[in-house]
């Protein structure tokens, strides 16, 4: 027991050492590298981004992660098992990008389902069903059918599909696709939360505010290859640069400040008005209405 | 892809060992499943003429297909088209030959209907002549004991068969000796009829065979059921005792009943 | 290292259960279950045609024909449609992304249709049996000389009958269950079931000409269809229903370890193509 909680602890979330997958095209012997040697490194309580624009390989490299594609060289290991086993698993919630459950089912079916395939039963499976049902918001639609949701509320009982079962690693392929800014903002705050619960996760998204907002790391993928890979502070921020936020001065004042600097040897590079972004006034007037 | 081949091949192999193991293992059943299902063997399938054949060879629609095709002949037997009808009769029987009735029907049928379907088309009743109306009874009845004697393959215990044999063999060929043998074997039958065994004994009394007439009967009455009305016992002492008469058996060589 | 997760019975009956579940709330095979009930019920109808035992046995075969067909057509379409719906629907993906198993996934599938083939021959037979048993009363009121001759119809063999068509049916869901494992499309699975289910019907035809020789290649084509697939026309031998000539037990089972034997190969085969394919 102290062993494997050792080799968990010295384990990171996700490791892709040299991942490559090949698609047969049909043609003879013709391959298409839909991922080239992939190397990625996901440590355990990040959130971490992938992105890259269409046909990048993120589908497939997490489709790899979750054992649904055998790599056709290197490996991939989650919280070091190897991905193509199915103890992997057990350790993984994944939200497929647009989701489409079972019509059939209501919310409460489906997550139940899901729990009861997650190794969840007796009076633990029904608490745990609530439980995640309301931490998505959904308790209300929960005796609904599916087939009645809105694409938010897919994307909710998506999610709650994803976290039943307590994995420490949640992969969400492109979570809030299609939805509103607030279903958007809820799903954002619930990753958050997620990650404050010390979880794992990884996350594809075109948002790509959304991702500097919420993600530790990123991976930027482009035609299966990795571009770039770090921190995303690191990344968008500029250590050699400030920007001073005052009410705004008269033409002269402005002047002054400007010799100023110069008298300083500084240079003012840019005076500009601040933006406010359209997604916070719209969740302001919207949002918090509700 | 070498992986895809492999797994191909796997499936074959795995799917012959197992069939080869397993149609081993039931071909006993299916022997005997076999034999019982004439719609099951190539040839006579094959010869079966009409529609109806390819369907049938489907499991659960041969029978079904039998049953439609026997009312089909019903609508030729009412146009009086004996070849249409001819030909369904023999379809129905060769796709379903578990049904007695089907047999008992369509021999009647042969027996019956088919030499006055004939006398008809050939000009009817009175102007064909009775040497011709013979002779279309004499094949007809020929055809109709053919078709029971392919019934009898099937259903070897049958007494329903050997009843109606006899009753072509008395009624349509005029054969009293033939007719009385099909009637003793009707008798030899389970659950054979009283009547089978009484008509031997008249069919060979009409044959002047009054002594063997007289035998069959003192040695068939101590063998019917006293409490059953349709056994006959006391019709069958009375024409021992009018056959004891005919023959002048002295009074202490007269048949004595034990009840 | 992380604990094993073994196969387990649990969550292959969890994904049986669901299968079942998502046949029922289709009105489709509703409608076709409710289509073969009517065929049933309205074969009395075909009474006007004939009267007595023959009857009866015209009621029996129309229900046989009507399980057979409709079996086989729902069978077909239901594995065909409840396996692709978890692909196009990718709810296999999240399905498969928790700690499930291929062939939990295959053989809960499998249980769940066979348990929905199990419904429609349970329902048929049943409703057969009303049919039969009510007009058999009726004709005995009718002509109560003829109850001399012991009862018109045999309902163990009208059981036998359900059950064999059962297995049979079963035996065709795993089949097709093994083609939609490889297969791309939907519409390629059913027609290639429909294609078994005639093959099926027809392998004791390349038992023959096995049997008879001739070029190598032709006998080598004849013992691979005579061995490959199943011989349906086995699952038909109740169908009789000839008083007195009660089935033999021993066939049922014969025939029922045939189409277990034939099942557990076509299941087999079909976890182990699944597990290669990329979803």
């Amino acid at each position: 027991m102290a062993t494997e909680q050792h080799a968990d602890r010295v384990s990171p979330a996700l490791e892709l050492r040299g991942l490559i997958k090949d698609f047969s095209t049909g043609l003879r012997g013709l391959k298409l590298r839909a991922v080239d040697r992939l190397d990625l490194r996901v440590e355990a309580g990040q959130v971490y981004g992938l992105l890259g624009p269409n046909g990048s390989g993120k589908s497939t490299t997490i489709k790899m992660i979750l054992g649904l594609l055998a790599p056709t060289a290197g490996h991939c290991e989650v919280f070091g098992v190897a991905s193509t086993c199915v103890e992997a698993r057990r350790e993984v919630g994944y939200l497929p990008e647009s989701p489409y459950f079972y019509r059939y089912l209501t919310g409460r079916e489906l997550v139940r389902f899901y729990a009861e395939l997650g190794g969840l039963h007796g009076k633990a499976l029904a608490e745990r069903v609530a439980e995640v049902i309301a931490t998505v918001g959904l308790t209300a639609a929960a005796d609904r059918r599916i087939e009645t949701y809105s694409k938010g509320m897919l994307q909710r009982i998506g999610l709650a599909q994803a976290i039943v079962h307590h994995p420490r690693l949640l992969i969400l392929d492109e979570p809030t696709a299609g939805v509103d800014p607030v279903g958007a903002a809820a799903i954002t705050e619930l990753i958050l939360s997620l990650k404050a619960q010390g979880k794992t996760v990884l996350i594809t998204s075109h948002l790509l505010g959304q991702i500097e907002d919420i993600c530790d790391r990123v991976a930027i993928l482009d035609r299966g290859r990795l571009m770039l890979e770090g921190a995303v502070r690191e990344l968008v921020g500029r250590a050699d640069r400030q920007a001073l936020l005052v009410p705004t001065l008269p033409a002269a004042e402005l002047q002054e400040l400007r010799a100023w600097l110069e008298s300083r040897g500084h240079t003012l590079e840019m005076v500009a008005a601040p933006k406010a972004r359209l997604d916070q006034i719209f969740l302001d007037c919207v949002g918090k209405k509700k | 892809m070498k992986s895809k081949g492999l797994t191909l091949l796997l499936a074959i192999v795995s799917l012959v060992v197992a069939g080869a193991g397993l149609g081993k293992f039931v071909e006993p059943v299916w022997r005997a499943t076999r034999e019982a299902e004439p719609a099951l063997r190539l040839d006579s399938a094959a010869a079966a003429a009409g529609q109806g054949v390819t369907l049938a060879l489907l499991g659960g629609f041969r029978a079904l297909v039998a049953d439609a095709s026997w009312v089909r002949m019903y609508v030729a037997w009412e146009a009086r088209d004996l070849p249409a009808t001819e030909t369904l009769l023999g379809l129905v029987t060769t796709l379903d030959p578990r049904p007695v009735y089907f047999w008992l029907n369509s021999a009647r049928i042969m027996a019956y209907d088919f030499p006055a379907w004939r006398i008809e088309t050939a000009g009817g009743f009175t102007a064909v002549s009775p040497a011709i109306q013979a002779k279309f009874k004499q094949q007809q009845g020929e055809a109709a004991l053919q078709q029971i004697d392919r019934a009898m393959r099937y259903h070897p215990l049958s007494a329903d068969l050997w009843v109606e044999r006899a009753n072509i063999q008395l009624n349509q060929l005029k054969d009293l000796a033939g007719a009385a043998e099909s009637y003793r074997r009707a008798w030899q039958q389970p659950r054979a009829p009283y009547f089978a065994a009484r008509l031997h004994g008249e069919l060979l009394r009409r044959a002047g065979r009054s002594a063997e007439a007289l035998a069959w009967l003192v040695k068939l009455h101590p063998e019917l059921p006293t409490n059953d009305e349709g056994a006959g016992g006391p019709v069958v002492l009375g024409r021992i005792r009018d056959l004891e008469r005919e023959l002048a058996v002295p009074a202490n060589n007269r048949y004595q009943p034990a009840r | 290292m992380m604990t094993r997760v073994t196969f387990s019975l649990r969550r292959t009956r969890l994904i049986a259960f669901n299968t079942v579940r998502e046949a029922a709330r289709q009105k489709l095979y509703g409608f076709v279950g409710v289509l073969a009930a009517a065929f049933v019920l309205g074969a009395r109808s075909l009474r006007d045609f004939n009267f007595g035992a023959p009857e009866l046995k015209f009621l029996a075969d129309c229900g046989f024909g009507v399980m057979a067909f409709f079996g086989a057509a729902l069978v077909i379409t239901a594995t065909a449609q409840l396996f692709f719906s978890e692909i196009e629907n990718r709810t296999v993906l999240t399905l498969l992304a928790k700690p499930v198993w291929r062939a939990e996934f295959i053989l809960g599938k499998f249980i769940g249709l066979a348990f929905v083939a199990g419904v429609f021959c349970t329902v048929v037979t049943l409703l057969l049996i009303q049919v039969l048993a009510s007009r058999e009363a009726q004709l005995l009121r009718d002509f109560p000389e003829a109850s001399g001759l012991g009862a018109f119809v045999s309902y163990s063999n009208v059981i036998f009958a359900g059950v064999l068509q059962w297995l049979k049916l079963a035996v065709l869901a795993a089949f097709t269950l093994l083609v939609a494992s490889f297969a791309q499309t939907q519409l390629f699975t059913v027609v290639t079931g429909f294609f078994i289910l005639v093959i099926g019907h027809l392998q004791y035809l390349a038992q023959d000409a096995y049997a008879r020789g001739g070029s190598w290649l032709g006998r080598g084509m004849s013992g691979l269809i005579a061995t490959a697939f199943p011989n349906f026309q086995l699952f038909a031998l109740a169908d009789g229903l000839n008083v007195g000539e009660a089935l033999p037990w021993w066939h049922v089972a014969r025939v029922a370890l045939y189409a277990l034997g034939y099942i557990g190969v076509a299941c087999g085969l079909a976890v182990v193509s699944f597990r290669q394919r990329e979803i």
